[in-house]
Order: C-alpha cells, then structure tokens, then sequence
C-alpha cells in the first residue's frame, strides 16, 4: 500500500520529516545559552564595573537643595527616573546610597566640578568633597596632592610605630594570661584553690608546682607594670603626633548662610559688586586685599561662586535666586578628617582614560589582597580568600588518600557482589545528599562531641566515663579481641587455604573483628575515666568545642568524600584490562600492578576529581555557615605566628562572606555592588579550578594514549 | 563415526597424539586436564606436551579452548574468580598448580604476549626491564644489558635505539607487539605464550613477528595460539588441532598439515569446515 500516492496521516507526515523537533531542541538549545550567557554577563558586567571611578555629579532639586553623588545605575519606573547615587560622606549624611527621583530635580543635567575630591577612608566610607585646609603645612589647590601622599607616608611610619608597641602590649598581655593558665593547670591537677594565694602572694604550705606558677605570676605582674607605663606613654605621644594631622574639607552639604541682595542678571553674567557682603556671610574680614570672586553658572537658577582668600585657599558658595533681585547664599559644610583615615585620594571627575584605570587597577589590588574595612563592605577580601584557599586545601589533603584508597579497595580489591553494589549505589547516593545536613552532622559530631573530648575530655563531650578498673578490664579485653582478629587475618591469608569455603568464612570472621576492635577502640576511648582533654585549663572557653577551620575541613571532606570516590573508580575502571594482564604476565603482584600500571593510568581522571571536589568544596556555603566561618575573622587561619596552621581559629570564608554581607550586614543596600565583586571572585575561582581540570585531563590523556594502531 | 559430531553430542573421545611428538623433549606436560567457568566446563581432560626449543601452535575454531588453555599455563585463570581446574602441568618437571606453588613467581618463569599489543604506559625502556623492575633491579647497567638484548632479540634494537625513553605509545602497532615481546623475553623464561600475536596487525607487521618467532626457535620454547592456518603451517614445528574444549589431534605441523591422522583434522586444515 505504501506508494507514491499512499496518504499518510499529518501527524505522521510530521513525525517522518522531523523538522518541528530540529526547531524544538534547537530553541531549548538556544535558552539554554541565552540563560547561561546572561547570568555570565550579569555577574561580569556588575561585578567589574563596581570599582570602576566614576564621576562625582551634584544636582539641583526644585526646592533648591542639592545633592551629589557617584551614579551607579539609573532605571525608568512609573514615569520618572530613578537615579541611584552613592553620596558617601556618611558621617554626615547618614547613608551611603540614595535614591533620587528625576522629578525633584530642577535640572537633569548634573554638574561635575573638577576641583571635587573622592577620599576613599578607613572609616565611614568615602567622603566627596573640597579640600581646604591642611593642618601640618601651607598649602594650595596645585600642590595638595604631593603634599598629602607625603603627609601619608610619614604618618604610615608612625602608624607602623603604633602598631610596634600595641603589639609589645598585646605580648606582654599574653605572658600574663599564659602564667594564669599554668596555675588553672595546677589548679586541675592538684584539685587546690590558688586564688587566695595569687591575691595574698602568700606561697605558705602549697606544691612546689604551685610555688613556681604563683611567682611566675607575680614577676610577670611585676616586670609588666614597669613596661606598660613606658610602652602607653609611648603611645600617647605618637597618637598625639598622629591626630595633628588633618586635612579640612568643604562637603558638598549646603549650610545656609544668609541672603544677598543683587540683580539676578547681574549675577549671571559673571560680576558680582558686593564683595563686603559675600565676605562677611563667609566670616572673612574685610581689609585691604579684599577677596577675589568669580561667579560661574551651574543651573538656570543657581550659580557657583568661587572667593579666593588672601592665602589663596578658594572658598565655595552656591547662589540661588529667590526673587529679582534676592538670592539665598549657601556654603559647604566643614569637616575634617585624620590624614591617618585616608586610603587613597584623587580628584575625581579631573580623571583621564589612564588614571582612572590606575584607581581601578588599585582598587582591584585591594580588593583581592587588603583586609576588610566597614565591616566587610569596604577594603579587601583577602581574608576571605586566604580561608577559602587554606580550607579547600586541608580539605583536599583530607578527602584525597581516604577517597583514592576506598575506590581502589572497592575497584581493584574488593569481591564483587551485591554487598559492593549496595556501598556503591550508598556512596552515589551521597553525593546528592543536601549540603546543609553536612553542616548539621559537622556542628554536632565534630564540633560538640570529638571538639568537646578534645577540649575537655568524655564528660565535656557528654559520656559518662567507666570507672578505672572497669575501664582496665575492657582494654585488657580489646587487647585480646584485636590478638583474635590479627591471627584470624593472617590465617585467612594464607596460601594453602585458597579457594576453599574456610578461606572465605575466615575472611569474614577477619573483617568482622577487625570491625569490631576499631568499635571497642573507639568505645574506650569515649568511655576512658583518665582522659581529661587537652584545653582543660581553657574551659569554659571552647578551643575546639566549636565552628573552626579543621572541623570546618574534615566536614567538606565528608561532602566531597562521594565525588572523589566516585572519579576514581570511574578512572580506575578505565584501564584497559589487557595493562592489568600484561602486568600480572610479567610476574607482577596486585599491588605492583596497581602502583606501576593502574595508577599512573589512572591518574588523570584522579587529579579530575580530585579538582572537581575542590571545586565543589571551595562554592560550597551552607555548611559553612555553622562549622566556622565567621563574617569578620581578625585572625587568619594560616599566618606567620607558631604554630602557623591554626586549626582552631574561626575563618572568612568567600561565599560565605557573600551571603552574609549582601543579606545580613546592617546596610545590606549598601553593600550590594561589593557583593557582585565577591560573586564574581568566586566565580572566576571555581571556573579556573574546572578549568583546569579539563586542561589537566586533556593533556594527561594524551600521553596515555597510543599514538596510532 | 565423525569424532567432531561425537565432541559435539558430549562424548568422550581419544586425542590421537602422534609418537614423535611424545619422544621428544618437554617442557610443559599437560596432564589431564580440564577447566570450568562456574558450572560450564571450557576444557576437557587435555593431556599434551609442550616441546622444549620448538613453536607448537594450537589451532581450532573460535570457542574451542586454545586461548583458556594457554592461559592456564600461567595461571591468568586465576584471575577469574569463577575458574575452577582439575589435573594438573608440570614446567620442567615441577607442579604448576600444586596449592604450594607461589603464582608471581612461577609466572616470572614464562613469558606471555597478548592478541592486542599491551605496551605500559612509559618509555620503551622501562617497558623492556618492567619485570626486572618489578623483582628490585636497580642496577642500571644490568638494566640497560638485558634491554638491549631483549630488544636486540625481538629485532626492534636498530629500530628504537635511539629513542629508548620515548613512551613505548609512540610506536606503532607492530613494533609495539615486538616490544611485548622484548618485555616477555626480557626475564629468559622457560616459556614463550602468544595467544595470536598477529591478530591485531597488518601483513608487514605479520610478517615481521613470524621471522621473528623463527628466530627465537631453538633459543626458546614457544606455544602460539593462531587462528591463521597459514600461519600455523610456516611457523609452527608441532601443531595441535583443538575442537569444542578437547584436544583432537596432535602432530608434527608437517604431518598436520599433509597426512594427518584423522579426516578431521584434515577437513579442518584444508578449510573444509571451521
């Protein structure tokens, strides 16, 4: 019947030609691209362009006030424009960010001037305005920037100073606290209250031990009294020398001064005649040079109006019109800050193409290798990547040997079998197991009960210990039990036994009871009366009874434990069995064939994994939040003070500090442009760890692979 | 009665061995053996000799047991869990699966090459001394000794000489099956096993392996499993014709090939069936 002229139904007709499909997956194709290449593009576009330098633009509101401000975005909502504007000069305004409507304003055209200022702080964030004054020299407009960088560089020296003898307090602090600790110690062990005896000096009838901590004490007290007064007094002089030095700003905040009496059109055309009334709104007395003025236009109703004083310095004044021939005067406000607070500087809207590129090149420097200011919302990330960075890799070292050698017992040793299927279908399993519920486990496994034994032993950890002789008996017990089980082993083991139905039940029995003198070890050690922790004197300050870096680790090893383990046996599977047989040929024993064949083979799917999990385990934020990062950390996890690794020090940690400045800070609006900086950081950090999995891959596979055949 | 259709039904039948194979000197006896996968059973109560300085193919169709057979001379059977034997081999003389036999050290003692070339991932020297490598030697001067003469006696020296410790992958498909064969002789076992060496190459690299097995006559004792009639007729001193996992007959190649025994094995050689 099929034919030429066989009529086949529409939908068949459809289905035999296929196209609508191509145009079906082909769409699905090109959403899906569409999605991934906006996200890209989102995260770039926002997260580069927040430390880009902007122009500082001021603009007029209808009711003749004015408001100035960096304009990071601009959108339309119902009929007006919504400029959102970063004011900065938060100790006087209160905010960083401002929202202003394009109706209030009387002019839309803003008005940059040149001589504007940006200064970027260690506190309160940037402050936007005119310099004035400097405190510790003469200065004028041309040379103001030499002489702060210099002011800044002779002021950094005796920051550095400061810093020197804060830290020989904070040593002198930590003697005294390490003396108190010795005597908490002999406390413990001598079950004796020394408070009386450290209050009265009186060293009567106690140990020897004590004898020597309560002095130990005493001396230190004694030396440290000395040394403090000398060290503070020390420090009062370089504060003082440090808070002379200031520099004076007019802020672009208008202050009103008083009215003037002029014709408007006078005015705008540049000439003002009374020169007695300007000066005296602005409290400089008149004399025999009296003020320069120039008067500029910046809107259709408001003027600038420039007076340079005797010393040259320039004071700014904003004329408005009220009538024909009144105008309200308006000056800036004054505010002063310590040299010592400022980070960077430059004249923000005088920027060319380079200079800017040089602010934004140093406000990236910064961002990847300063400390955080402001709570994390200004100054750098570097925290925050060095604890990302230190945990991923203790984590590495933690999850690779136990992942790499379970997927070679499961791939190469272990018999084959419905008990192996199970284990393997668990371990797939887990990897898709919610990253919260690691947390969880981390918080209480780690963190309360091996964090509290470490700390304080089985009671801190909440066992009961057995009592002494008990205790005796049952490691009496495990010794034999692990006896039992190391001869059963070596029975099963050997040669003669091989293949037959004894061989295998030992092997069981064996791994049963080995099974069984780790359980008991573990048991004792909950159970042991004669453990008492290793922080006992600290208590109850928890050292490691709590979120740190170490628990933090050992948590996103269990996380990406599945992933490596999974990789591996994937690696492992995909040695040729011909390598495996050649190898045993040869003479070769198992483990000889796994270490001189299979593994270098194998290698770079292992390395694959092993980078996937990093990668996995560096993004990863939920568990994060309860087994030790903390969004301000002053302590690194890994610096140059012994012992270096600090495994019970809390730490930043990148997506982390994400979360909890975007969405908890106490001005989250604020820190958002920030947060699309860290996102991006991220970002690139997990791209460039997968990126160079698939580079890894790629070449490794090629020296494993016959060139032709 | 066709012997062929009997094997077939399940009957036992006698492997006609011809007496001048069994005159000779052995270096591995086959002794009744017989293998089985779990309940099936691969090989039937084989019993031959393998002579010693001489190349004795097996030859049969697919599935018949030549490969299970010369794996088991070597033990890789017990790789397969599954893998149950009963009889026995003996190389020169001593037990091969007696259950005190140590397995790495008597397959120290042969040399195996695959139907695939398998040359390890590393340079063609440490392929060569692999099995030295894997018993302790340091020694570089012994080392850089046996991997010339395994290569010299491979005939792929003059070839690779000058790039000893280029990956052995760089190779092509038959030199890198004579570098398995450098690496089998590399230990100077008592036995060669090529289960079809040449299966995997082109006529050249064929050829070149077939002189080389012909120079190796002699010098060693060599059990080649060939699929190729050809083959087994150039190369081969005895030949032994395998049928559904029993041996059926066994000759010397000539006899084999021009006047055997039974119809069989004739209709089998001349191509008749199989």
């Amino acid at each position: 019947m099929i034919g030429p002229n066989s009529k086949r139904s529409a939908q068949a007709q459809i289905a035999a030609q296929g196209e609508p499909m191509v145009w079906l997956s082909g769409g699905m194709f090109a959403i899906a691209c569409l999605m991934i290449l906006s996200l890209l593009a989102f995260v770039l576009w926002q997260g580069l362009w927040t430390l880009w330098p902007r122009n500082y633009s001021i603009y007029t509101r209808n009711d003749g006030s004015l408001v100035g401000g960096e304009l990071y975005s601009k959108h339309f909502q119902d009929g007006q424009n919504k400029l959102y504007l970063r004011v900065g000069n938060y100790d006087v305004s209160n905010r960083h960010f401002a929202y202003v409507s394009s109706l209030e304003l009387a002019d839309q055209k803003p008005w940059a001037d040149p001589d504007l200022w940006l200064v970027e702080r260690k506190e309160w964030g940037n402050l936007y305005g005119f310099p004035k004054e400097l405190s510790w020299t003469k200065t004028t407009q041309d040379h103001f920037a030499d002489q702060v960088t210099q002011g800044m560089r002779e002021t950094a020296k005796i920051d550095r100073q400061l810093a020197q003898a804060k830290n020989e307090l904070k040593r002198i602090d930590g003697d005294i606290a390490e003396a108190r600790l010795k005597i908490r110690r002999v406390e413990l062990a001598e079950k004796v209250d020394l408070q009386r005896a450290v209050e009265s000096g009186s060293v009567e009838g106690l140990s020897p031990a004590a004898k020597r901590a309560i002095e130990q004490l005493a001396d230190r007290n004694r030396r440290a009294d000395d040394a403090m007064v000398q060290i503070n007094e020390r420090i009062a002089e370089l504060e003082a020398k440090r808070s002379g030095r200031s520099i004076l700003f007019e802020l672009p905040i208008a202050q009103e001064l008083g009215t003037l009496t002029a014709p408007w059109s006078e005015l705008s055309a540049g000439k003002l005649r009374d020169v007695q009334a300007v000066a005296k709104l602005i409290g400089v007395e008149s004399n025999a040079s009296a003020p320069a003025i120039s008067v500029e236009p910046v809107g259709k109703e408001l003027l600038l109006c420039k007076v340079a004083v005797e010393d040259q310095s320039i004071r700014r004044l904003w004329i408005r019109r009220l009538g024909e021939t009144t105008c309200s005067v308006s000056g800036f406000q004054e505010h002063t800050i310590l040299l010592a607070d400022v980070v960077r500087f430059f004249p923000t809207n005088r920027l060319g193409l380079f200079q800017r590129l040089g602010v934004y090149a140093g406000r990236w420097w910064e961002f990847l290798s300063g400390a955080p200011r402001e709570a994390g919302m200004e100054g750098g990330f570097f925290p925050a990547i060095w604890g990302t960075v230190v945990m991923t890799i203790i984590m590495s070292m933690a999850v690779m040997p136990f992942g790499v050698l379970a997927a070679l017992y499961m791939r190469e040793y272990a018999k084959r079998g419905w008990l192996l299927s199970l284990i393997r279908i668990s371990i797939n399993n887990l990897a898709g197991v919610p990253s919260i519920v690691y947390g969880v486990f981390g918080l209480s496994f780690f963190c309360y009960i091996v964090g509290g034994y470490i700390d304080g032993g089985p009671k801190k950890a909440g066992f009961e210990p057995w009592p002494s002789a008990v205790w005796f008996s049952a490691l009496g017990l495990l010794a034999l039990l692990s006896l039992v089980a190391f001869a059963v082993a070596v029975l099963s083991g050997q040669a003669e036994a091989r293949r037959s139905p004894l061989r295998s039940m030992l092997r069981w029995a064996g791994g049963l009871l080995w099974l069984a003198t780790l359980a008991g070890i573990v048991w004792l050690l909950i159970k042991s009366p004669h453990f008492q922790g290793f922080y006992q004197a600290q208590l109850p300050n928890p050292t490691f009874g709590k979120g740190c870096l170490l628990w933090a680790a050992l948590t996103l090893a269990l996380l990406t434990l599945p992933v490596v383990i999974v990789a591996t046996e994937e690696a492992l599977s995909a040695v040729p069995n011909s390598l495996r047989e050649g190898s045993y040929a040869c003479g070769a024993g198992q483990w000889q064939t796994i270490h001189r064949i299979v593994l270098p083979y194998a290698r770079p799917g292992i390395i694959t994994g092993f980078i996937l999990a990093m990668a996995r385990g560096a993004g990863e934020v939920a568990p994060m939040m309860l087994v030790g990062a903390i969004p301000l950390a002053t302590d690194l996890p890994l610096d140059g003070e012994f012992p270096f690794l600090h495994g019970s020090r809390s730490f930043m940690h990148l997506g982390f500090q994400i979360y909890s400045l975007g969405f908890q800070s106490q001005n989250s609006e604020a820190a958002k442009p920030m947060v699309y900086t860290a996102t991006l950081l991220l970002l690139a950090i997990v791209t460039l760890l997968n990126q160079t999995a698939i580079w890894l891959r790629a070449n490794l596979r090629k020296r494993f692979q016959s060139s032709q055949f | 009665m066709n012997r062929l259709k009997a094997i077939a039904d399940g009957q036992t039948i006698e492997s006609v061995i011809h007496q001048e194979v069994l005159a000779r000197e052995t270096v591995v006896s086959i002794r009744d053996f017989s293998l089985f996968y779990n309940r099936k059973q691969a090989l039937y109560n084989i019993s031959m000799p393998i002579v010693k300085g001489m190349v004795t193919a097996l030859v049969g169709p697919s599935g018949c047991g030549k490969s299970t057979l010369l794996r088991s001379v070597n033990r890789m059977n017990d790789l397969i869990e599954s893998v149950r034997i009963e009889g026995d081999m003996l190389l020169n003389g001593e037990s091969i699966f007696a259950p005190s036999v140590d397995v790495i050290q008597l397959r120290k003692r042969m040399g195996m090459v695959f139907q695939k070339p398998n040359p390890f991932p590393m340079s063609i020297f440490e392929n060569v001394v692999y099995p030295l490598r894997i018993d302790g030697q340091r020694d570089k001067r012994v080392l850089m000794q046996v991997c010339e003469q395994s290569l010299r006696g491979a005939a792929l020296w003059e070839e690779v000489k000058d790039r000893l410790y280029e990956s052995g992958l760089s190779l092509s498909g038959g030199q890198q099956q004579r570098l398995c064969i450098a690496r089998a002789i590399a230990s100077d076992p008592e036995v060669l096993l090529l289960d079809e060496p040449c299966s995997a190459l082109d006529p050249i690299a064929t050829g070149k392996i077939e002189d080389l097995i012909d120079r190796l006559r002699g010098e060693y004792s060599i059990l080649i499993v060939t699929h190729n009639m050809q083959q087994a007729s150039r190369i081969s001193d005895h030949t032994a014709f395998m049928y559904l996992g029993r041996l059926v007959e066994m000759a010397e190649t000539s006899t084999i090939f021009t006047r055997p025994t039974l119809s069989e094995t004739e209709d089998y050689v001349t191509g008749r069936f199989g």
